[in-house]
């Protein structure tokens, strides 16, 4: 885009005069310096590349401060999305050092393909999944996605998103999936579903009850799923095989499993197994 | 190449969209680019530029301002709902809209460059002959200027047919409703069914190559 | 029958201020380019606005500054010859002349297009396009186009500068003949002093955007009313040589 406008520029004052070509191309030159100085390239040596799922975004931020602190010289850099997401980044090459899923199967996934460095994989957290609604919405169950008032249902795609796969196991618990299945508005990732319902696009959506509490002035939760109508969320976390950094990796799972850690958990509604 | 129903539901939406875009276009983009070419008054550049930034912006910028419009809450998107307890975003016709703004400026840029260069010494004989602008710009400018226009209108289709991150936004990915070639190949990928992807690639590339040759040859006496 | 223009017209860097009359003849807007001249028919015909002033022809009044009247170019009654011509290129040759044909009815139509192109010598070159015939013949076009609709006045801008020599001459012959045919006014304009002195029954000479003089071609000719206008009518020689030629 730049480039679009520079050459609209250039292109007038080509006509005009010498002195004023100059000027722009030391103007054009002076941004382009700026641009490529203002971000180094490269990794540098001490950091540590988290990929997370994007429900875990506040309370790994939270631990990731801590860890800095403590580890004054390495730098936590986080890459939050749908955990199948990550998963797929990975398998294409994406250099991560620690990996922490909202399910099992995306971490087993990894570990079939022999990504996940042994000994260093453990559960550090569990969830509830949740029915929500913007707040002023009228919804009291998960039977009352079946209503007719109740149009659009939000949740993340199964095929990518953890929190889409619990959806669709709560639903079939319900035997509701043949009359809602029309209604379905699937969302790139948990907290997309959230933004979605927020902002009242949608009349109700499935996410944790971590990803309601952030948002709590705007959504509001109708009703929680029972445990026996979804496989158990529980959070693993593992180092990668390819990792650069390997003491700096493991420091960071074991900053999550710490006392520190876990009491971060705890503050956003997360449950320790 | 694996042409199983969703490929074809993707392939005839993505038509659908482009073709539905591609119209509205013409209706609203010819007769701005033909006030942009022969009329002055305040605020003509404002118009132009503020018409033109779908082309610059990224998509994603683009996608956002819709949201603002026409989202459920949006000053657009809340009277809708009100009168008519509708909302446009996740249905195919936000997929329009989306492919709409975004390849308008297209149009309009190309189409104004082909009306202006129509010369102005014809349309005042037009005139002194007594024919009214109207039918001046029906029987002289717009003829002379049909290879320009169709240049401007095969170069939005294939732009509305390729378009990806606004139509993300507001009208969602979903299978068998909104899922438009470029949004099936982004899922597609995504969860690793790269075969079915490839087809799709490969068939998006050939028609966006087609359309490009198109627009060469009508856009020769032009650019 | 006549024509009777008093326009002034401001623009960046340049003023127009000229006021003059004519009756049933062909009167020549002489003067160096840049003067003035094109600006004054574009103003008669309504395709620009004068920014003061009144224009009527042939007793309807075009445009009148104070009582805020400013006819349209399509609901003024001229024909007008454009330097390049303005033959629509998309378009066969009866096509143009019929695109003149606003207006007229039906049954006229015919009529009427069948007596110019007969009386022009284009009618076998109906079907074909303006780029396919010669330079000649397109002006005969032209002027058929632009007299269909029988005009109170005819505006020529420099109809013939592209021309070479000869044609130039025959197409000299094509106007007088034009002017005994049909008996319209004709407003020429050009900076040739041999096309004045061979056409014009009177000239009125422009300079920076005012007329400086006119008069019969006589007049003009043998009593310049300064050095300017001698300046003009340099190549004199020739140019009085063809005017006695006349006499």
């Amino acid at each position: 885009m730049i480039f679009y406008v520079t050459a609209n520029i250039k292109w007038n004052n080509l006509r005009i005069r010498g002195t004023e070509m100059k000027r722009t191309l030391t103007i054009f030159s002076m941004l382009c310096f700026i641009f490529f100085c203002a971000y180094p390239s490269g990794a540098l040596a001490d950091e540590v590349t988290v990929s997370a799922a994007i429900s875990l975004k506040n309370a790994f931020e939270e631990i990731g401060k801590l860890y800095e602190a403590k580890y004054s010289k390495t730098k936590v850099l986080f890459n939050f999305g749908a955990s199948g997401d990550l998963v797929r980044q990975m398998v294409g090459g994406a250099p991560v050092d620690v990996f922490a899923s909202a399910a099992q199967k995306d971490m087993d996934d990894m570990n079939a393909k022999g990504m996940v460095l042994p000994g260093t994989r453990a559960d550090f957290a569990k969830n509830s999944v949740v029915l929500v609604a913007p707040r002023s919405g009228k919804i009291k169950s998960f039977e009352d996605l079946a209503t007719e008032r109740i149009k659009r249902i939000a949740t993340g795609n199964p095929k990518t998103v953890p929190a889409g796969r619990y959806a669709a196991e709560v639903f079939d618990y319900y035997k509701l999936m043949s009359v809602i299945k029309d209604k379905l508005i699937y969302a790139e990732n948990v907290r997309q579903v959230l933004d979605y319902v927020a902002r009242g696009e949608v009349d109700a959506g499935v996410v944790y009850s971590t990803d309601a509490a952030v948002r709590s002035a705007e959504v509001s939760v109708a009703a929680e799923a029972p445990e026996s109508s979804h496989k158990p969320v529980v959070y693993p976390i593992a180092v990668m095989k390819g990792t650069r950094n390997e003491a700096a990796a493991k420091a960071f799972v074991d900053a999550v499993l710490s006392k520190e850690g876990i009491a971060i958990l705890k503050k956003y509604g997360f449950r320790i197994p | 190449m694996i042409m199983d129903s969703s490929v074809v539901f993707s392939l005839r939406l993505s038509l659908q969209v482009a073709f539905a875009a591609t119209v509205l276009i013409i209706v609203i983009g010819l007769p701005i680019a033909y006030l942009l070419a022969r009329k002055n008054f305040p605020g003509k550049e404002l118009l132009d530029i503020s018409l033109t930034l779908p082309l610059v912006l990224p998509p994603t910028v683009t996608g956002y301002y819709l949201i603002l419009a026409f989202g459920r809450n949006g000053f657009i998107g809340r009277y809708l709902y009100k009168w008519l307890d509708w909302s446009i975003m996740f249905t195919w016709y936000a997929a329009v809209l989306a492919s709409f703004v975004v390849a308008l400026p297209l149009m309009i840029k190309t189409g104004r460059a082909a009306l202006e260069g129509v010369d102005r010494n014809l349309i005042n004989a037009a005139y002194t002959l007594g024919h009214s602008e109207w039918e001046t710009a029906l029987k002289v400018t717009l003829p002379l200027a049909k290879r320009g226009l169709l240049a401007g209108i095969v170069l939005s289709f294939a732009r509305a047919l390729g378009e990806f991150g606004a139509t993300l936004m507001v009208a969602g990915n979903i299978p068998g409703k909104t899922d438009t070639m470029p949004l099936a190949i982004y899922s597609l990928s995504a969860s690793g069914e790269r075969e079915q992807a490839a087809g799709m690639v490969v068939l998006l590339t050939l028609v966006a190559a087609l359309f490009l040759y198109l627009a060469n040859r009508y856009s020769r006496r032009i650019f | 029958m006549g024509l009777s223009v008093c326009v002034n017209k401001k623009l960046t860097g340049f003023s127009l201020d000229v006021s003059w009359a004519i009756g049933d003849e062909l009167a020549v807007l002489f003067g160096f380019s840049g003067s003035g001249k094109s600006l004054t028919l574009q103003l008669i015909a309504g395709l620009m606005k004068p920014d003061g002033g009144v224009i009527t022809a042939n007793g309807k009044t075009y445009f009148d500054a104070a009582r805020h009247v400013n006819a349209a170019p399509q609901q003024r009654s001229l024909g007008y010859v454009f330097q390049d011509l303005a033959l629509f290129p998309h378009m066969t040759v009866r096509q143009n002349i019929l695109f003149g044909a606003k207006g007229v009815p039906e049954d006229e139509r015919n009529e009427r297009y069948r007596e110019l192109t007969e009386t022009f010598y284009v009618a076998a070159l109906e079907n074909k396009r303006p780029s396919e015939i010669s330079g000649g013949q397109k002006q005969r076009v032209a002027f058929a186009r632009a007299l269909m609709r029988r005009p109170d006045v005819l505006l020529l801008d420099e109809p013939f500068s592209a021309l070479d020599t000869p044609l130039r001459i025959e197409m000299r012959a094509f106007l007088k003949d034009l002017r005994k045919t049909f008996q319209v006014p004709v407003v020429l304009v050009t900076h040739d002093a041999g096309e004045a002195a061979s056409l014009a029954d009177s000239i009125i000479v422009y300079s920076e955007g005012s007329v400086i003089q006119s008069g019969s071609t006589a007049d003009v000719f043998s009593n310049p009313a300064d050095e300017r206008v001698k300046r003009l009518l340099l190549g004199q020689e020739d140019a009085l040589r063809t005017f006695d030629k006349r006499r």
